[in-house]
């Protein structure tokens, strides 16, 4: 039976060490020298000069003639001592080095972390590992992806953009001014943003293309073709209120001739040129409603859709064409 | 036959091969992007003259999207078969996108030959080719 641990014993040895170390030290200054005559304890006491250094019988203390405890048998068992643990601590340093798990960097183990909480890896790497045929190797296999990236991009510089955008009509003509002229960047901002969006609708167009020639709109994919037509028609919805908001000429009357359009519909036309325009002209309150369409509902519904189509996507795969 | 058919069944992984050849395309994409933007720092979009309701420029245009929707408006005849043109101009976008919706419903019967495909890219063609055109002459018009 185990009364007390290794560690204890050692522990205790080193402080009994260490105790009878400072007694016998301090019981040492302490104690008045007795051939040292010249130096009392008042004359200490006053501003003198310190003592001079005791001659203490050195070649004595090393042949062991002390008298006091720190004789060489109880330096041999404390440095003795402290050596054999110090060699313990080696020996222990290299066997915990030898059995060391292997090391992982840290992004390794902080995906461990996760996974450990979350359980997501095995769901994660079949969806990642999902094998992609040869054959999807072709050009037109890669338009939808790339609106994909196109409406990340709108994201992002349309985000930067609307940090300097105001919508209203006193002051959005000159926020884009602000935006060509002051903001770093900004013109380059834009610039990406309005071309992007061209090449957006493009892209959309050939990604539809696609999907019509090689017949992949049919049975079991037509909800995704239904989708696609909603992304679709949300893409040119945001070009449209887009289009408004530097408010300049062009743009005015580009919107003035689309709300037309839509108001020439029959039974329903009226109603749309109302709700699009807010009442019979374009005004600030027309700019307003197109920005919150443009900044706010487009986004939410194209994220969404996005989000069904990919899923239906990838429950079913790409349509392989005869 | 047999041999091209193994060649087609042949798979590679989502991750990490199919995303970095996306992200190849993707990186070309970002490059013109980038570009695009080096361009516009030095050759910004611009802006015209302030939105003024009283002054009616005298072209007046909708985004080149719309432009062939707005261009068949202005051809079309004034009247066609006692309906007026217009309705009926603003009538076919409109029953272009719903039957746009409803194609997977309408065009049901699966190919049987590689001719199907083409058939319908012609007809796609021909509808693009006609968007460009209506779109062209509206831009010139």
């Amino acid at each position: 039976m185990k009364i007390i641990s290794r560690r204890t014993l050692l522990f205790s040895i080193i402080t009994a060490a260490l105790v009878a170390l400072f007694f016998t030290t301090s019981a040492d200054a302490a104690a008045p020298s007795p051939n040292d005559i010249s130096t009392s304890t008042e004359t200490f006491l006053d501003d003198s000069p310190p003592p001079p250094n005791r001659d203490s019988c050195l070649h004595c203390h090393i042949k062991g003639e002390e008298s006091g405890v720190w004789t060489p048998l109880s330096r041999w068992i404390v440095f003795g001592t402290a050596g054999l643990i110090f060699a313990f601590g080696v020996v222990r340093s290299i066997s915990a080095w030898k059995t060391r798990s292997p090391w992982k960097p840290l992004v390794a183990r902080t995906a461990e972390w996760v996974d450990e909480r979350y359980k997501i890896s095995g769901p994660l790497s079949k969806v990642l590992k999902k094998p992609i045929p040869e054959w999807q190797r072709r050009w037109w296999y890669c338009l939808g992806g790339l609106t994909a990236f196109l409406f990340i991009v709108q994201a992002i510089t349309g985000v930067m953009l609307a940090f300097y955008y105001k919508p209203t009509p006193e002051a959005a003509y000159a926020s884009i001014q602000f935006i060509e002229t002051e903001v770093r960047f900004g013109s380059a901002i834009r610039a990406i943003h309005h071309w992007a969006a061209n090449g957006m609708v493009l892209m959309v167009v050939a990604h539809m293309v696609r999907v019509f020639v090689t017949g992949a709109f049919r049975k079991p994919r037509e909800l995704n073709w239904v989708s696609g037509v909603v992304l679709f028609i949300v893409t040119l919805g945001f070009g449209f209120t887009g289009y408004l908001l530097p408010w300049d000429q062009r743009a005015y009357w580009a919107t003035t001739v689309g709300t037309e359009i839509a108001g020439s519909i029959p039974v329903i036309g009226e109603l749309a040129l109302l709700y699009l325009r807010v009442g019979w002209n374009i005004t600030s309150l027309t700019l307003s409603r197109f920005f919150a369409l443009h900044v706010l509902v487009f986004p939410a519904v194209i994220i969404g859709m996005m989000g069904l189509h990919f899923i239906m996507v990838r429950r079913q795969g790409i349509h392989k064409p005869l | 036959m047999n041999e091209s058919k193994s060649q087609d069944e042949k798979t590679v992984p989502f991750y990490p091969d199919h995303v970095a050849r996306e992200a190849k395309v993707a990186l070309g994409f970002a490059i013109v992007l980038i570009i695009i933007g080096i361009i516009g720092l030095f050759n910004p979009v611009g802006l015209e003259q302030p939105a003024d309701p009283m002054v009616t420029p005298a072209h007046v245009k909708s985004e080149w999207y719309f432009l062939f929707l707005y261009q068949l408006l202005k051809i079309i005849p004034q009247s066609i078969l006692g309906i007026e043109g217009k309705v009926i101009g603003v009538l076919i976008p409109v029953i272009g996108i719903v039957l746009l919706t409803l194609w997977p419903f309408i065009d049901r019967k699966p190919d049987t030959t590689p001719k199907d495909g083409r058939k319908r890219l012609i007809i796609a063609s021909v509808l693009l080719v006609i968007i460009t055109i209506l779109t062209i002459w509206g831009g010139v018009s």
